[in-house]
């Protein structure tokens, strides 16, 4: 059964008939993590780069920004037996539109910003699919830990 | 081998705008409009008056009371907002069939337009443009090119999507080289052939700032900064991706900064889930039902 990720959002799951699916990533940023011993996952839906932008939006919807919606995204996981050591952690989306070297960068900040909080928490990436001008749909079957991306243009990424 | 007379022949196909849509265009921007010169145009058009109502009583605009009738609607609303429901809700019936050359989904082009015109509007109350009233109708009909020339970039997509990955052009440029003439282009003949008013033409025509003077024009540049922030807010995105030219003339224009592009996105990312109820209105041709008060 898919369980829908909408745009600033995220879900956590244990149950091994669920697929996580995030639709159409433009600028945004899927993260999808799992345990594959307790078989927990969690896919991310972010939007933003920094809660500063607005730190009240930030407190209704933590999932809008990177800076605290990806702590949630491993806490929830966490509350449900995951083990951070085991974490496989995989990322997708942040595209550009073309020539956008030094305006309209919001996707390559997204990712800059999702680095840094991964360095900072010794968070290893294990596969992505970011960058590029591509609109990717983000899978995660809770089963198998199997993570994919599915471009507009019907092209499948197993990551 | 163009396939222009090809697509100029498909253009004799065309239906007629509809007439509701094409009455309330008139009135766009004019001063004053009467109950009595709305209840004219809805008359042509018995689903219309139920689709304001719904979307009038949505969370979309998040009324303290239930609105049951045109005039109170009117009232409560306002007059041009009255026109971006009717306008978006008359024009329901070009987005009817899908456009397999740009997106894999059956509503694809529909909610792009719609997200575009929501966009489109959050930008002119921001940047308070002039011809701000205007700028949800140029949201909703920007991309109507597409209508026709779906099947031509159906047939030709590898060849059109070559063009974009090996000589790294946006979309619309490799439509352009591969079928000689692109959906912009398709659009603002349209636009001539309905009898748009000028500076909607002009926008439809001009949207992916193909053309030096396009530069110059604030609802223009608009309407493609609209466009752009969606392909980056993603959802229903075409099967072209974010293969879109950037023109940072734009921001300096607006005198905007890319912090302030995050907030355009917060802000729209925000009401979306509201404004959900205005992609259902293409649903309700076919008997669907939506949900009453978000
Ligand atoms: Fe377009
Ligand atoms: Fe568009």
């Amino acid at each position: 059964m898919d369980i829908l990720v909408s745009v600033a959002d995220l879900k956590v799951s244990n149950q091994t008939e669920h697929v996580l699916v995030t639709h159409a990533l433009g600028s945004c940023i899927g993260v999808a993590i799992y345990d594959p011993q307790a078989r927990v996952g969690g896919l991310l839906h972010f939007m933003l780069p920094d809660s500063s932008l607005d730190p009240g939006r930030a407190l209704e919807n933590p999932c809008m920004f990177a800076d605290t919606g990806i702590p949630r995204l491993f806490r929830e996981c966490y509350n449900l037996g995951a083990k951070k050591y085991r974490l496989q952690v995989k990322v997708a989306g942040g595209s550009q539109v073309l020539g956008g070297q030094e305006h309209f960068q919001i996707g390559r900040r997204n990712y800059a910003a999702m680095r840094k909080i991964f360095l900072k928490n010794n968070v290893l990436i294990d596969n992505e699919d970011v960058g590029g001008c591509k609109a990717r749909t983000l899978f995660l079957e809770l089963a198998s830990g199997r993570t994919w991306v599915k471009t507009t243009s019907q092209e499948i990424i197993q990551l | 081998m163009s396939l222009i007379p090809q697509i100029l022949r498909s253009l004799k196909n065309l239906p007629p705008f509809p007439m509701v849509a094409q009455r309330a265009l008139l009135l766009v921007n004019k001063a004053e409009v009467s109950i009595q010169e709305l209840v004219d145009v809805v008359k042509f058009d018995p689903a219309i008056t139920a689709n304001i109502l719904r979307i009038a009583n949505s969370a979309y605009f998040g009324l303290r009371r239930e609105i049951h009738s045109l005039n109170q609607a009117l009232l409560l609303l306002g007059t041009q907002e009255l026109l971006k429901i009717i306008i978006a809700s008359g024009a329901t019936r070009l987005f009817g069939n899908a456009a397999p050359g740009y997106f894999a989904e059956q509503q694809g082009l529909w909610r792009h337009s719609v997200s575009c015109a929501l966009m489109a509007d959050l930008l002119a109350r921001e940047l308070t443009l002039a011809e701000g009233n205007l700028c949800f109708t140029a949201g909703i009909l920007h991309d109507i090119g597409k209508v026709v020339l779906s099947l031509f970039v159906d047939q030709k997509f590898a060849q059109i999507m070559e063009v974009v990955e090996v000589q790294g052009e946006p979309f619309h440029k490799a439509e352009k080289i591969v079928l000689g003439v692109d959906h912009a282009e398709i659009g603002g003949e349209m636009a001539r052939i309905w009898d748009f008013p000028d500076r909607l033409r002009q926008v439809i025509k001009h949207h992916h700032l193909n053309h030096p003077e396009s530069l110059g024009d604030e609802m223009v540049l608009l309407i493609y900064l609209a466009d752009l922030l969606v392909l980056m807010f993603g959802q229903n995105l075409g099967r072209e991706g974010l293969a879109y030219a950037a023109y940072p003339e734009v921001l300096n224009r607006f005198n905007l900064k890319e912090r302030d592009l995050e907030k355009f996105l917060l802000h729209f990312g925000s009401l979306w889930d509201d404004a959900q109820v205005f992609f259902g209105l293409l649903g309700n041709d076919h008997g669907l039902q939506c949900a009453h008060r978000g």
